[in-house]
């Protein structure tokens, strides 16, 4: 679907509202250009001595304008406007439904700072062309046409002429001055956020810059970010402050033709002095839309250019079997029960059961030349664990992501209990998937929220439970607000090893049939290792477990263990089997212990008893 | 949220105005300048209210009496030509010099602001958020820049204004005056509460627009995790809710600026109307001239603009006096700052260091160091060994006066450091930190950092003492190798030799090394040994040890334990001693005969 599309069915469905609005612009716009005229009236009837109530006439018509003006001008303001400032919304909340669709390659595409520019800039700068763009056009079309006429038709066409000579110059000058002054303003930009980067650097690194009395030095290099900053802005103010004096100055000339040439049509009778008077103003009123052409010019090229990276993203293939969410086109009409039932309906799917076979699997990243994963044949049966090593790199992250369906595989070569994984419907192969990733992503929110994953089903007792088995119950505890402390930036900072986890806890709480630990214990220390093992150890019974380690000692318990190289298995089997192998297991084992050691030697004195054998 | 701090501040009223008298002396230096820019708004002004009197002229004395003067309306023609262009020229003088004085001003207190930042002890950056401290020297700087590039000068601007019109009324008609002068309170009041509201929207408006920021950004980060756990409807709820908060503001917004203006539109027009109806029977017994009533309709109109930036300087000032106490905050903070002045400076130190009953703490009652007394003979190597948080670090820091202890004495060849310059000390002892920080640049540039006196052949000769040279030169571009990201792009190890050779570069009388050996492939691993031995050759050389094979050789090993010394001694005396060192060594030792 391209924005165009989704554009004009959002055109459609508001229709009468554009139709009101552009009806109310329109009769707006023509009162607003009829108001010099009425001013005209009431002059020449003061000048020719009508009587008092022909002038009070007047005066009634003239406020009745003006307050009948104000009146259709929120109107159509509120219509159209308005539109498009739900269509701002609207828009944003599309992409996000569609992003949600999109597969992995995608967000390895594409880095997350341009994508949240898309969804708040350029939707903006769509909004701002549908917004101020088109009605300006409309307002500006319907004033000036109506005002022109009038100024030739009742009052003078020569004097209309002199008026509007300058109009093509203020035009073109006012254009060149607005490219010239956007091109100077993001070099105003870049110059506060070379400033911005040098502090943060600076301050990043003020203890070396102390430790070699570097100060004076940084404060001579900072005063040249400094500067350019001034002289940036000295620049851009060159250009800007011409803007509005210029555009004073061209519409002064008008007025200058028009005193010199319009107060002889006066004393010569050619025109009325109600006829002078509001022709004065409609030079004044015609001035409006003419200067801000420019802007709109501009407004219009920007709206284009994010129209078509918007494209791009809507046009973006969703995964094999997503469906992007149903967004309510109208804000006034959403019911948040009717999305809560629709919610509770999407709990339920049929667990997965069975032996997880792959046969004979290559794969390649999608825009990569070389094989990921080399001819893998691997059988886990329903209730085991296995356990993969391997260095990084090796393919490991890639079996997991393959099981997971972030990337797509050739028909027949991943199976699920006997069921193709390209034919198992994405939600029932996810929801009955518990995965632990290798980055400890959490999101801002309280750490029960985590956990539960924005699913609010679970009783205090499970999210409790899934804590305890994860390791992490008593350091939650011991954070201000327990379960309902807020992870991130805004609140608590977890170690490395309390956000691994709670990760842990998040993939338990699902009870999944399949659990997938992506080296999720890297950053916790050898002693809770162990004591999360033995708990996995419960959770495990009776589910498929996969676990991808660096260390030995977090897969040595498995029911099966494969050490990957370069794409390829290249050992696999128990604990035992592998150390009498003595191949890469057994030499990987060696060395991890006698780190450990060193570790524990120099490091701290106590030393794990478990280790010594 | 910082933003909306600005409004709800329980700044008091003093405390405001001593900050506003604080932030004016900032024009000062630009007194003559700021004077040219009142003398040309003034001129602005007289121009902007000549111009409709100009025609009144011509309507009054020529047109309503029906005198043709060709020769006349050319001849003010050109007048109001030339009141045009001097106005057009003017208003652009005037903001080019209030941008240039505003920006001067910013210019200095973002310097004065940055200069003491860097003289602050570590203290404060130990206490200070370095995102504080960012935010203090950009946006709250930049926030300064309404008050000094506009809002003030064009206040006194707009109220000339008024006071002009105002003036040039009742000179006109005092009766036309009176019934003019009445819209403008009406006008006030409709602004001023339109501000506010407006304000209050559009602060809510930009923390929302923040909060969506925030929510996509962590959403795309975690979208794989999102659809992992299939959560895509939850998380597109919780979007729909955000978005629908913003549009409400964001309609809002709208309604607010769609009423404000036009409203005061229809009053200028009621005031017009009235202004009409009045005159209309003054006019017609013959004493008003419709010029006048051309003037006055022109001047009612000329109310709004003043009116509305009047009503918006005191939402500018406030949110700038915010911003103003922060920094306030920081330069008035004399206590942390270091004195790069004082103290006897010193071309070179021999390298002998007495710690003498030295205690230290950083909060208070928490002792450190608890009465630490040893000496470091010149050229010595010296290692401290001890668990983490024992104190090894601190006395390092100590060393280089990055804190002042609390009781005792540290002597460097025999004077109180307290007596040094502090600058020249701590050049003379170069710090070689566990976590590595790299500059963006070069690798040259981080190696000299900023020290002019370094040349690059000093470099190359650094690196290849402490054995970086190898990998640098296998480098596509060697020495003028960017380093991105805080150099991410090399190794642990890589990045330690860089630091290494910066230490060398130097040239410092005291080196100290604190090891960090996590994370190091086995040949960086070697180069660095290999580096230390070199480094500990030449000057002075402290370790914090972590493996203890390194220190064998060590001059003296000073054992910490819990901030007190424990023992002290060669490696061969220690071990013959029998106490904490021997158990260590004999642990580790043990492990590497088992491997």
């Amino acid at each position: 679907m391209r924005v165009k599309q989704i554009l004009w069915d959002f055109i459609k469905k508001f229709k009468w509202r554009y139709i009101i609005g552009i009806v109310f612009l329109i009769i707006t716009s023509f009162i607003t250009s009829m108001i010099p005229r009425l001013l005209g009236f009431i002059t020449d009837s003061l000048n020719n001595k009508m009587p008092l109530s022909d002038i009070v006439r007047y005066l009634i018509i003239l406020v009745g304008a003006a307050v009948g003006a104000f009146i259709f001008r929120f109107t159509w303001r509120y219509f159209l406007v308005g539109n498009c400032r739900y269509l701002e919304c609207y828009l944003r909340e599309k992409l996000f439904a569609h992003m949600q669709t999109l597969p992995a390659t995608f967000y390895d595409n594409n880095k997350t700072g341009d994508l949240v520019a898309y969804a708040i800039n350029d939707i903006q700068a769509i909004r701002r062309t549908f917004g101020f763009g088109f009605t300006a056009i409309l307002d500006g079309v319907v004033v000036n046409t109506v005002s022109i006429a009038i100024m030739v038709r009742t009052i003078n066409p020569v004097l209309t002429a002199m008026a509007l000579l300058p109009t093509p110059f203020i035009v073109f000058i006012l254009y060149k001055l607005r490219r010239k002054i956007r091109e100077r303003f993001t070099a105003v930009q870049k110059a506060f956020a070379q400033i911005s980067e040098k502090v943060q650097e600076n301050i990043s690194g003020i203890r070396v810059i102390k430790a070699f009395a570097q100060e004076e030095e940084e404060v001579e290099d900072f005063l040249k970010y400094s500067q350019t900053r001034v002289d940036t802005h000295m620049r851009l103010v060159r250009v800007s402050a011409a803007f509005w004096p210029l555009t004073q100055f061209m519409f002064g000339i008008s007025i200058v033709f028009f005193i010199i040439y319009g107060s002889q049509l006066v004393t010569r009778g050619t025109i009325s002095l109600g006829d002078y008077i509001a022709f004065n103003s409609y030079v004044m009123i015609i001035m409006r839309p003419i200067v801000s052409i420019s802007r709109v010019i501009e407004i219009w090229q920007r709206g284009m250019a994010s129209a078509g990276r918007l494209d791009k993203i809507f046009q973006e293939k969703g995964e094999k079997g997503s469906k992007s969410i149903y967004v309510v086109p109208d804000i006034m009409m959403r019911k948040t029960e009717d999305r809560k039932h629709s919610l509770e309906a999407s709990y339920t799917y049929e667990s997965l059961k069975g032996d997880i076979e792959i046969r004979n699997l290559d794969f390649t990243y999608p825009g990569s030349d070389e094989k990921a994963l080399k001819g893998i044949n691997l059988k886990i049966k329903e209730g085991e664990t296995l356990g993969i090593l391997g260095t990084t790199g090796s393919g490991k992250t890639t079996i997991a992501n393959l099981l997971l369906r972030l990337y797509d595989v050739e028909d027949g070569r991943i199976l699920i209990g006997q069921k193709d994984i390209n034919h198992i419907p994405l939600k029932a192969l996810r929801e009955s998937i518990g995965y632990v990733p290798q980055d400890n992503f959490l999101f801002s929110t309280t750490i029960r929220n985590n956990i539960e994953f924005f699913r609010p089903i679970y009783q205090d007792e499970q999210v409790n439970l899934a804590s305890k088995m994860a390791g992490v119950y008593d350091d939650i505890l011991s954070f201000p607000d327990g379960f309902e402390t807020v992870v991130g930036e805004r609140g608590v900072t977890l170690s490395g090893g309390q956000k691994q986890r709670v990760s842990i806890a998040r993939a338990i709480i699902k009870e999944p049939s399949i659990l997938i630990l992506d080296d999720s214990l890297s950053a916790v220390d050898t002693k809770t290792e162990e004591k999360i093992l033995n708990n996995l150890k419960k959770v495990l019974e009776g589910r498929t477990g996969i676990i991808i380690a660096h260390r030995v000692s977090s897969v040595r318990y498995a029911d099966q263990i494969i050490f990957m190289d370069n794409g390829r298995i290249i050992e696999r089997g128990k604990h035992d089997e592998l150390m009498e192998m003595k191949g890469a297991y057994y030499r990987l084992y060696q060395s991890q212990i006698k780190k450990e050691r060193d570790y524990y030697a120099s490091g701290r004195l106590k030393v794990n008893p478990g280790l010594r054998t | 949220m910082e933003f909306s701090r600005g409004i709800d501040s329980n700044i008091t009223y003093r405390k405001r105005r001593s900050l506003i008298i604080k932030l004016l002396a900032y024009f000062k230096p630009y007194m003559p300048l700021l004077m040219l820019s009142i003398l040309f708004a003034v001129l602005i002004n007289v121009s902007v209210i000549v111009k409709p009197y100009i025609i009144k002229y011509i309507i009054d004395d020529y047109l309503a009496v029906g005198i043709n003067a060709p020769d006349v309306f050319l001849y003010v023609g050109l007048i109001y030509f030339g009141v045009v262009l001097i106005g057009a020229g003017l208003s652009y003088s005037q903001t080019y010099i209030l941008t240039y004085i505003g920006q001067k001003i910013m210019y200095d207190i973002r310097n004065q602001l940055f200069t003491h930042i860097q003289n602050m002890s570590i203290k404060f950056f130990d206490r200070t958020s370095s995102g504080r401290i960012l935010t203090r020297v950009t946006n709250d700087v930049e926030a300064l820049n309404d008050i000094f590039s506009g809002v003030l000068v064009n206040s006194i601007k707009d109220i000339i204004m008024i006071i002009g019109i105002v003036i040039t009324m009742f000179s006109i008609n005092k009766n036309l005056a009176l019934i003019s002068i009445c819209s403008i309170p009406v006008i006030a009041i409709i602004t001023i509460i339109y501000r506010k509201a407006a304000r209050k929207n559009f602060i809510k408006m930009k923390a929302l627009i923040g909060r969506i920021n925030g929510f996509l950004a962590e959403n795309i980060s975690g979208m794989r995790l999102v659809r992992i756990f299939h959560r895509e409807k939850e998380k597109f709820e919780e979007f729909e809710e955000l978005d629908k908060e913003y549009f409400d503001t964001s309609l809002r917004e709208l309604i607010l600026h769609s009423l404000c203006r036009p409203i005061i539109e229809v009053i200028n027009t009621l005031t017009i109307a009235l202004l009409i109806w009045y005159s209309a029977g003054t006019v017609v017994e013959g004493y008003l001239e419709i010029g006048v009533l051309y003037a006055f309709i022109n001047y009612v109109k000329e109310f709004f603009a003043p009116i509305n930036e009047i009503a918006d300087v005191y939402t500018s000032l406030q949110s700038a006096v915010v911003s103003a106490e922060r920094i306030f905050d920081v330069l008035d903070n004399q206590e942390m700052l270091e004195d790069a002045e004082k103290g006897m400076p010193i071309d070179r130190i021999e390298g002998e260091i007495e710690f003498k009953n030295v205690w230290f703490y950083y909060n208070e009652d928490e002792w450190v160091l608890k009465d630490v007394s040893f000496k470091i003979r010149p050229g010595q190597t010296v290692a401290f060994v001890g668990h983490t948080g024992s104190g090894k670090s601190t006395i390092i820091n100590l060393m280089a006066r990055f804190y002042d202890i609390q009781k005792g004495q540290i002597l460097i060849d025999g004077v109180d450091i307290k007596e040094y310059n502090l600058r020249d000390l701590r050049r003379q002892i170069a710090v070689v930190m566990q976590d590595v920080f790299l500059f963006s640049g070069d690798i040259n540039s981080n190696i000299r950092l900023r020290n002019k006196s370094i040349t690059d052949d000093d470099i190359k000769r650094a690196a290849k003492l402490v054995c970086a040279d190898k990998f640098i030169e296998s480098l596509p571009s060697q020495y003028s190798q960017e380093v991105k990201e805080r150099g991410c792009t090399f190794s642990a190890g890589q990045r330690q030799l860089i630091s290494f050779a910066r230490a060398v570069a130097f040239k410092p009388a005291v080196i100290v090394l604190d090891e960090a050996t996590a994370n190091i492939d086995t040949e960086t691993e070697i180069a660095i040994q290999r580096a230390m031995a070199n480094i500990a050759e030449g000057s002075t050389t402290i370790i914090i040890a972590h493996r203890l094979s390194t220190i064998r050789n060590a001059d003296n090993i000073i054992v910490i334990d819990n901030g007190r010394i424990k023992e002290m001694g060669t490696h061969e005396q220690l071990m013959e001693k029998g106490g904490v060192y021997r158990q260590l060594y004999e642990r580790q030792l043990n492990y590497q005969w088992i491997a």
